[in-house]
């Protein structure tokens, strides 16, 4: 991965990360955290880092469900 | 620049494009597609960025997670099941 990659997936992670800060909406948050777990797994590839790639891309989706179970019982409560 | 560099190129660049849009669109369910297109460049990515047998695993898994995870949301902002 040349320099040109790093700076397009760094760009990524960054504008992921500001977009999940300044948003309002739940829904919109946890889709932007997407987009950063989508932007660091290419500097896990470039490392040879296989066996933590295939745990953080496991274990990211899960703890998006887990957020959404409780933002449905929030919702249910109110 | 060789065959393989510039794919992994063309995948960056459509990797950020789809980033910008997801940011840039108003409306949540139309941010998903946007999202989906962020995976399948991230997928490609990585099968084009390390040649090992065991990419083709993490790139499939990656695909599936974040594939779970897209739909988990939008399963979740359209209200679940109604029988409840």
């Amino acid at each position: 991965m040349n320099e040109l990659m790093s700076v397009i997936f760094a760009a990524i992670i960054l504008v992921g990360t500001f977009a999940t800060i300044f948003s309002k909406d739940p829904f919109d948050k946890l889709i932007c955290l997407g987009i950063v777990v989508g932007g660091i797994m290419p500097f896990f590839a470039d490392r040879g880092l296989l066996d933590i790639l295939v745990a953080t891309a496991l274990i990211a989706p899960l703890s998006t469900i887990f957020i959404l179970m409780a933002m449905r019982r929030l919702r249910h409560d109110t | 620049m060789n065959g393989q560099e510039m794919a992994l190129v063309l995948c960056g660049i459509i990797a950020l494009y789809a980033a910008l849009r997801v940011v840039l669109e108003k409306n949540t369910m139309r941010k998903l597609p946007f999202l989906n297109v962020l995976s399948f460049a991230v997928s490609g990515s990585i099968v084009l960025i390390i040649p090992h047998p065991l990419a083709i695993v993490a790139a499939a898994a990656y695909f599936v997670g974040s594939t779970l995870e897209s739909n988990a949301i939008a399963s979740t902002w359209a209200g679940g099941p109604k029988d409840e």
